[in-house]
């Protein structure tokens, strides 16, 4: 209904006139909405953004907002979180996670909380993880890898669901309402501009 | 105009305690001109973060390869590590905080038409001061066994007249105050990141964020010294001479 699309609208604006009030959402605020604060920068934040930023224009317009935020709908399928997941950590969009790749974002996480472990200890950590996830051994996790790690490990798309999504928004994505069917019409959206 | 400046003082304590709130600048004359408030519509206290930390993380953890054996803490992949980063949780463009984040962010639009300094001054101390403490995580690493990191957690937070409720590798430290206003608790967790590597991951439960980074968390890591790892040589990295292992 358009009471539900115009709550995940009036969030956007929120988000989007924080800094630069143009209607459209700048990386710092983003930043500021994720960490209280537009100052500094995140591996992860970064990642986020581009995958949000499908036109790669350096902002993210409305239609990619709820495009994005559909896959962190409690209903959306697995495998779109999965996949969703598998590009957000392919750092250099080889199609691959690299070793190196999963290096950079275990430095990254720890570097949040301002720890800074001796390189040795960082190996250790990645190895178990690799012995793990990578089944053939060729040092870095291909899609079917990450797959099938994920299944095993359910835990790892807990960032993937947004549950409050489901309160805001209940029947706008096509998920939870088989029988009624909403695509974005860019016309509805020009009517809620 | 009055010969110094409002804010010089020697030390930070002091200079926290000028510090005036939001509540007080709302009634501030220069605030309320042309002032539009923005609407804290819907007040909805978010448990979501109380109750995860507590009660259901343990069986998101729970996976048939999570369980270690003989019972130790849960076993944490790198994977698993990287989803605790801020950057990733979305979930935090519906809180409360953010909303307060952006509250603050509206304040200093509004005042940097002002050509008042010391007012200036007051709203960027409001505003960075705050937040750098708000985005901060709290995680420790330890190669101690995890029994001997969760006893010294609970000796520790004991000394500090906390209350320790300790299940498997989790405990909850409380200080509930006389008249139950300004509750304090945090939630500590110990999990097997590589082997005999551990990693404590801590969170404030319920009371001030800032509390609990000034005077809670340096207090503690100081008492839990001798079995934070701290790296032994020096590294030839800027950052590491003002960050804290812990």
């Amino acid at each position: 209904s358009v009471n539900e699309v115009e709550a995940l609208y009036e969030l956007f604006k929120k988000l989007s006139s924080s800094i630069i009030d143009d209607g459209l959402i700048h990386k710092e605020e983003l930043q500021l909405a994720l960490f209280q604060t537009p100052i500094g920068s995140n591996l992860f934040l970064d990642r986020v953004f581009d995958l949000f930023d499908e036109k790669r224009n350096g902002v993210i317009e409305f239609e990619e907002f709820v495009h994005a935020l559909n896959v962190f709908h409690p209903c959306a399928p697995l495998e779109d979180k999965i996949d969703f997941a598998f590009r957000l950590y392919d750092l250099r969009q080889t199609g691959f996670i690299e070793r190196e790749e999963v290096k950079q974002m275990v430095i990254a996480i720890l570097m949040e909380s301002e720890m800074n472990l001796s390189d040795d200890l960082l190996e250790e950590i990645i190895d178990k993880t690799f012995d793990d996830a990578d089944a053939d051994r060729d040092g870095k996790i291909n899609k079917e890898e990450w797959k099938a790690f994920v299944l095993r490990n359910p835990n790892l798309l807990r960032n993937m669901t947004l549950p409050h999504l489901k309160s805001v928004i209940n029947s706008y994505f096509q998920y939870c309402t088989p029988n009624l069917v909403f695509l974005i019409d860019p016309l509805a959206l020009s009517y809620l501009r | 105009m009055a010969g110094y400046l409002p804010f010089y003082e020697i030390d930070i304590p002091t200079l926290y305690k000028k510090r005036i709130q939001i509540e007080g600048i709302k009634k501030h004359p220069w605030f309320k001109k042309n002032y539009l408030p923005v609407k804290p519509s819907d007040e909805e206290v978010n448990l979501d973060d109380v109750r995860a930390v507590f009660d259901d993380i343990e069986d998101q953890y729970v996976s048939e390869q999570s369980v270690a054996k003989e019972g130790g803490p849960l076993m944490m992949n790198a994977f698993e590590m990287i989803t605790l980063s801020q950057g990733l949780n979305l979930s935090s463009l519906f809180d409360r905080q953010q909303k307060l984040a952006l509250l603050k962010f509206d304040l200093l639009r509004h005042f940097t038409s002002l050509q008042c300094i010391s007012l200036l001054i007051m709203v960027y101390w409001l505003v960075v001061a705050d937040m750098d403490y708000v985005k901060r995580q709290t995680r420790f690493v330890s190669r101690k066994p995890p029994r001997d990191i969760i006893s010294s957690v609970e000796a520790v937070a004991e000394s500090m007249g906390l209350k320790v409720h300790t299940r498997n590798y989790k405990t909850r430290l409380e200080r509930i105050s006389a008249n139950k206003v300004g509750e304090f608790a945090v939630v500590l967790e110990v999990f097997e990141v590589a082997p005999s590597l551990f990693m404590a991951d801590v969170r404030k439960a319920s009371g001030d964020t800032l509390e609990y980074h000034k005077q809670f968390y340096k207090n503690f890591c100081t008492k839990l010294e001798n079995i934070i790892w701290k790296p032994t040589e020096d590294v030839a990295n800027p950052s590491v001479l003002r960050s804290l292992t812990c």
